[in-house]
């Protein structure tokens, strides 16, 4: 599997550089110090689940996009290009690459985000389920997005503009699953995991049917 | 046999005409220099014949497939252009065999091309650490690694000094041999020393085309219009 061996290689250059994966890793941790500060005790219950997805998102945006951004900074995306593998499998060598970060942090961040907030979950395991597929969900709509705006010099500013409006029935709904692990009132939480579900695997299959676009000239 | 064929290719950029009409035909084991100036359009053909770029009307053929739409055709190509799109955060041997895995190709020829370009002894550095000559041939290592019939080389000398580029010219020469070699340059020199054919663009338009003569420098000068200037 040659997307195997774009993952690899960017996993390789990752934990030899530590750039993104340092960098993302701080960022969460200090949005993280900051929330807890400034949302009164009381409502840490209730806001909990909408600012850790606030602090994934940050994170997302600054270091998923890196793994196409890197390829044209370093000049090496004409050399994917040119050899014999197709888009869908470079896009998805970046996905596992971004899957594998987003695990990373997932690992790091939850448990600290959970003792700052001080939060008694219910259910960690659904609460850590729930938070990993909206994460995959987003992975893949960044991911396959970023392509698009790797060119452009308002980069910055034209990717959120794009990801949010796609990735909003992602955000609710993760909202909605960690809500329910949080309290332990796991009632109609299959609407949600179905959604995020559902949406990732449709948003991963248009993707690759359209990245090939988006890759070439 | 057809190596490459240009038919009617027109190639637009917005309104910008870079290519307009070229009709060029290589055939197996010829080697043939793109001569023309800065923005002539060399770039684009090269692109054009290793399926980065489209072309906006007519036909691009390489091996007698489309590049652009077949993938597998590119495993018959080795592209060396200035860029050389190596991995600065990988050794000298990661780079080779990242791209091995690519190509599907033994892993076993890196040491040996290492060995041949001078590399050996650094195949265990960060590529960062390079000199521009030493990656320029660590590029030619990529590009001909899955023993490619066609060598594209797109002004591969660009940046490198003078001892830099007499070394490179004697290793294109070298693995060059034998193969289908496309050469982009703007140097009269650097196309007679590796190759028999030149094509002589200018403002996206194909306008010599022939064996390489003696007096290259002067048809060249003639026919881009730099006549005594």
């Amino acid at each position: 599997m040659k997307a195997l061996e774009v993952a690899k290689k960017d996993l390789k250059i990752e934990f030899r550089t530590k750039g993104t994966l340092n960098l993302m890793i701080l960022f969460a941790l200090i949005t993280s110090m900051m929330f807890s500060v400034s949302i009164p005790m009381s409502l840490a219950k209730k806001t909990a689940p909408s600012l850790l997805w606030l602090v994934f998102i940050f994170v997302g945006m600054l270091g998923y996009s890196r793994a196409f951004l890197k390829e044209v900074e370093t000049e090496t995306l004409d050399g994917l290009k040119i050899s014999p593998i197709a888009p869908a499998s470079v896009l998805i060598g970046k996905i596992l690459y971004n899957l594998i970060l987003m695990i990373l942090i997932e690992v790091i961040i939850l448990p600290i985000f959970v003792g700052l907030f001080n939060l008694d979950v219910a259910n960690p395991v659904v609460m850590f389920l729930s938070v990993t597929m909206g994460n995959v969900g987003f992975v893949i709509v960044v991911s396959s997005l970023s392509i698009l705006v790797i060119k452009s010099k308002m980069r910055e500013m034209l990717l959120p503009v794009l990801i949010f409006p796609v990735v909003f029935p992602i955000i609710t709904s993760t909202i909605l699953a960690v809500r329910k692990s949080i309290s332990g009132d796991l009632v109609g939480i299959f609407s949600p995991i179905a959604l995020i579900v559902g949406f990732s695997i449709i948003m991963f299959v248009v993707a690759c049917l359209t990245f090939e676009y988006a890759f070439s000239d | 046999m057809k190596a490459v064929e240009l038919k009617d290719v027109v190639k637009k950029f917005g309104n910008f005409k870079a290519l307009d009409g070229i009709n060029l035909l290589i055939e197996k084991g010829e080697s043939v220099a793109l001569l023309g100036p800065n923005g002539a359009g060399k770039t684009t053909i090269v692109k054009l014949i290793s399926g980065l770029l489209k072309p906006t009307k007519g036909e691009v053929k390489v091996f007698g497939e489309i590049p652009w739409k077949n993938y597998e055709v590119r495993r018959m190509m080795g592209i060396v252009s200035h860029n050389t799109f190596l991995y600065d955060d990988l050794t000298a041997y990661e780079n080779l065999q990242f791209y091995c895995k690519l190509y599907d190709t033994d892993e076993s020829k890196i040491d040996e091309l290492l060995e041949f370009f001078g590399l050996k002894g650094r195949k265990h550095d960060l590529v960062r650490n390079f000199s521009r000559g030493m990656k320029q041939r660590l590029s030619i290592a990529r590009a001909i690694l899955h023993d490619p019939p066609l060598l594209i080389l797109d002004e591969p000398t660009t940046g490198l000094d003078i001892e830099g580029r007499r070394e490179l010219m004697e290793y294109v020469a070298k693995v060059g041999r034998k193969k289908t070699v496309i050469f982009t340059t703007h140097n009269v020199k650097e196309a007679e020393e590796i190759c028999d054919k030149v094509a002589i663009i200018c403002n996206g338009k194909l306008i010599h085309f022939g064996e390489i003569e003696s007096d290259l420098e002067n048809v060249y000068l003639r026919v881009v219009g730099y006549e005594g200037t």
